[in-house]
């Protein structure tokens, strides 16, 4: 028993966040909004960290690698869509996992080919067409359109999924670290926000939501390399990342004051540039209907049986 | 990573699966009913556990315990609470009672009490909070007063679990005129000492759970102290070190949420769908605290456990509690308020229920727990 990750994980974590958060932090992402082409300076800084050797289906190091990556990616806003080029195939086709015919995809524009999956098994090979929505909650959404070409693998869908978690993970341990930093130095009533004890006890929460899906992360990463079907594991996980992102983007926010939802603020853009993380290819109760209907089918990793397995 | 416990664990945690389904009736709901034969049914479960070696499993092996690693006093923990704690109000003698004695008592203190806590043939409760000295336990006012070479006791407890059964109690009392944790002393004292009164306060949790316990001049000889005289702080130091991952609850509400779709079976498939929903969130929940709680293991077993992470653990755990609570009383509808041994799953439900209304307050309120997690948070050391 050790649910730590491994120290080279952790240092390829940390050498992933370095990099991909110094060519400006949340900076890059609010200049693609400005300019989409920004996006192809950071795929040459995902190159240099050498993104294309990264095969999360290789070994469960390679994977918590890529998961550090995920997470890395999550607290800057990273302009990319990582998860997916982290699955591409050998033609270098990213993958997207998508509610159903219709494919809204973020960043879907940014290669001519995707291969797309349904959770349900269904798929094939995705093309983008027409233009990125450009909507404040999806600037870089694009639908794909699907055509003929052999389904993704279920095993891939599923580390999509969890890697996607992991983003999310790294954007609700970023918003609470901006929240920590905004409550101590802003002054009100003659002292830091961070006096208030209204104001402690919404973060203690938080940051217990966000240590509990870290470990959440680090399990499930384990139950992929050590189980042939995980399905109901990366649900398990996808619905806490979107539970805890709902409640910790919104008290982190509130914490903010009026900051939180000003662009000049990290929080703001954050909040904003997960959303299709969180909404596609399904939200939390679209996830949480999944989760119930694959727990009663497949069982649930436990202390006790669940599901059919229970009888 | 590995989250595998180990063939150890999982052949320990089948021994105990079993002696529990030999030992224990399907229907118990632990030793605190309004049945006194439930009582004496965990004081026999606690023989049959001392037989096996398995009641003092996770103390030292000198002083005759099994030497069990954290991970073996884990499953025991998981184990003894998914079924109801069958061990009665045992544990508290086994969990901190005796290592605190092992730690700080003299060889006569140990001579006298460790050998009978091992054979579960006595019940401790512990006497700390009082009415004016909940969560801010360091104010409490009982007061000892030398008296020839021995002490005299006068003051009042409260919430004192068990205390109308025990026969021991370790009491926390204040000698001299120091202030806050200055002149706290740890003293055991036997419950049939003159001057001792136990008034049980009638609670939604059932009996036994609570009394409060009035000491008026309560004579002790000077082999009651334990530790130092005014240095019983660093005892409940101690004491609430050993409940750092505090009662194993994710277990019980795994194992209730594992029994939900049999019995109301073949109803299940009728529940609205939101509820299978709720049911999938609360199996996610159950893991996510059981992580957290193995996460404090794990730094207890490789060194110092970090204050906000065993206090972030104990959030999610007691959380957890009420939520599932709230999720099986949702799918049972109207008979979730039933009782006994014709309610649903023998009453289990509504029992957990209303056990888990305490769960955070008991040990620690979860405001303190909050209130300890955002001071290493904005100390840049979060859990």
């Amino acid at each position: 028993m050790n649910p730590v990750l491994p120290d080279e994980a952790a240092e390829r974590g940390a050498t992933a966040t370095e990099a991909v958060a110094a060519p400006g932090g949340v900076d890059v992402a609010r200049r693609a909004e400005a300019d989409p082409s920004v996006r192809a300076e950071v795929a040459a800084t995902l190159d240099a960290l050498g993104l294309a050797d990264l095969d999360p289906r290789a070994d469960a190091l390679t994977l918590a690698a890529a998961a550090a990556l995920c997470e890395a990616a999550g607290r800057v806003a990273l302009p990319y869509p990582v998860a997916g080029a982290l699955l591409a195939d050998g033609e270098g086709r990213p993958l997207a996992v998508v509610p159903d015919e219709s494919a809204p995809v973020d960043h879907g524009d940014l290669f001519p080919e995707w291969r797309v999956a349904t959770i349900g098994g269904t798929g094939g090979v995705g093309t983008p067409v027409g233009a990125r929505r450009a909507a404040r909650l999806a600037p870089f959404v694009t639908d794909l359109s699907v055509g003929a070409g052999d389904p993704p693998p279920p095993a891939d869908v599923a580390l999509h999924l969890a890697l996607t978690a992991c983003l999310v993970l790294g954007t609700v341990d970023r918003a609470v670290e901006l929240a920590v930093e905004h409550v101590t130095g802003r002054v009100q009533f003659g002292k830091p926000l961070s006096a208030f004890q209204a104001v402690q006890f919404q973060l203690a929460d938080c940051a217990v939501a966000v240590a509990g899906l870290r470990e959440l992360a680090h399990f499930t990463l384990w139950r992929i390399d050590t189980d042939p079907d995980p399905l109901a594991d990366v649900l398990a996980l996808r619905l806490q990342a979107l539970d805890v992102a709902r409640s910790v983007l919104r008290t982190t926010q509130q914490l903010h004051g009026a900051a939180g939802v000003c662009d000049e603020y990290d929080i703001s853009v954050l909040a904003r540039l997960v959303q299709p993380a969180l909404r596609l290819p399904w939200g939390a109760e679209r996830t949480a209907s999944e989760l119930a209907s694959a727990i009663e089918r497949d069982g649930f990793a436990g202390l006790f049986p669940h599901g059919r397995a229970a009888g | 990573m590995d989250f595998d416990l180990g063939e150890q664990a999982a052949a320990l945690r089948t021994r105990l699966r079993e002696l529990i389904a030999t030992h224990v009736a399907e229907d118990s709901l632990g030793a605190f009913t309004d049945d006194p034969a439930d009582l004496d049914a965990a004081q026999r479960f606690c023989r049959v556990l001392a037989d096996e070696g398995l009641l003092t499993i996770a103390w030292p092996t000198d002083v005759g315990g099994g030497g069990g690693s954290l991970w073996d006093q884990t499953v025991v923990r998981e184990e003894m609470w998914a079924h109801h704690e069958p061990r009665g109000a045992q544990y508290m003698g086994l969990n901190w009672v005796g290592p605190a004695i092992m730690a700080f008592g003299t060889e006569a203190q140990r001579h006298q009490h460790l050998p009978a806590i091992a054979a579960g043939e006595v019940i401790w409760c512990q006497g700390f909070s009082e009415p004016d000295a909940g969560s801010d336990l360091a104010s409490l006012a009982t007061r000892a007063t030398a008296d020839g070479d021995g002490w005299r006791i006068s003051g009042q407890k409260v919430w004192t679990s068990y205390a109308g059964m025990a026969q021991w109690c370790v009491l926390a009392a204040r000698v001299g005129e120091g202030s806050r944790h200055e002149g706290i002393t740890m003293f055991l004292v036997p419950m049939d000492a003159p001057g001792i009164t136990v008034r049980p306060i009638a609670s939604m949790l059932g009996p036994h759970h609570l009394n409060e316990v009035f000491l008026d001049d309560v004579l002790v000889g000077p082999d009651a102290v334990l530790g130092e005289v005014g240095g019983g702080w660093a005892v409940i130091r101690r004491a609430l070190a050993h409940e750092r991952v505090g009662i194993a609850r994710y277990a019980r509400c795994e194992r209730l949420l594992s029994a939900l779709g049999r019995e109301l079976a073949p109803r299940w498939d009728d529940l609205p769908p939101a509820l299978h929903a709720q049911w999938a969130r609360a199996l996610v929940q159950v893991r996510v605290a059981r992580l957290l709680a193995y996460r404090t293991v794990h730094a207890q077993a490789t060194g110092e456990v970090p204050d906000a992470l065993a206090s972030a653990a104990r959030i999610a755990i007691t959380q957890c509690d009420q939520a599932v609570a709230e999720v099986l009383f949702e799918a049972l509808g109207a008979t979730s308020l039933e009782a006994g041994s014709s309610a649903p799953l023998h009453g289990a439900i509504e029992d957990h229920w209303r056990y888990a209304q305490a769960a955070t307050v008991a040990s620690g309120t979860i405001e303190v727990q909050r209130m300890i997690v955002s001071k290493a948070l904005l100390a840049g050391a979060g859990p």
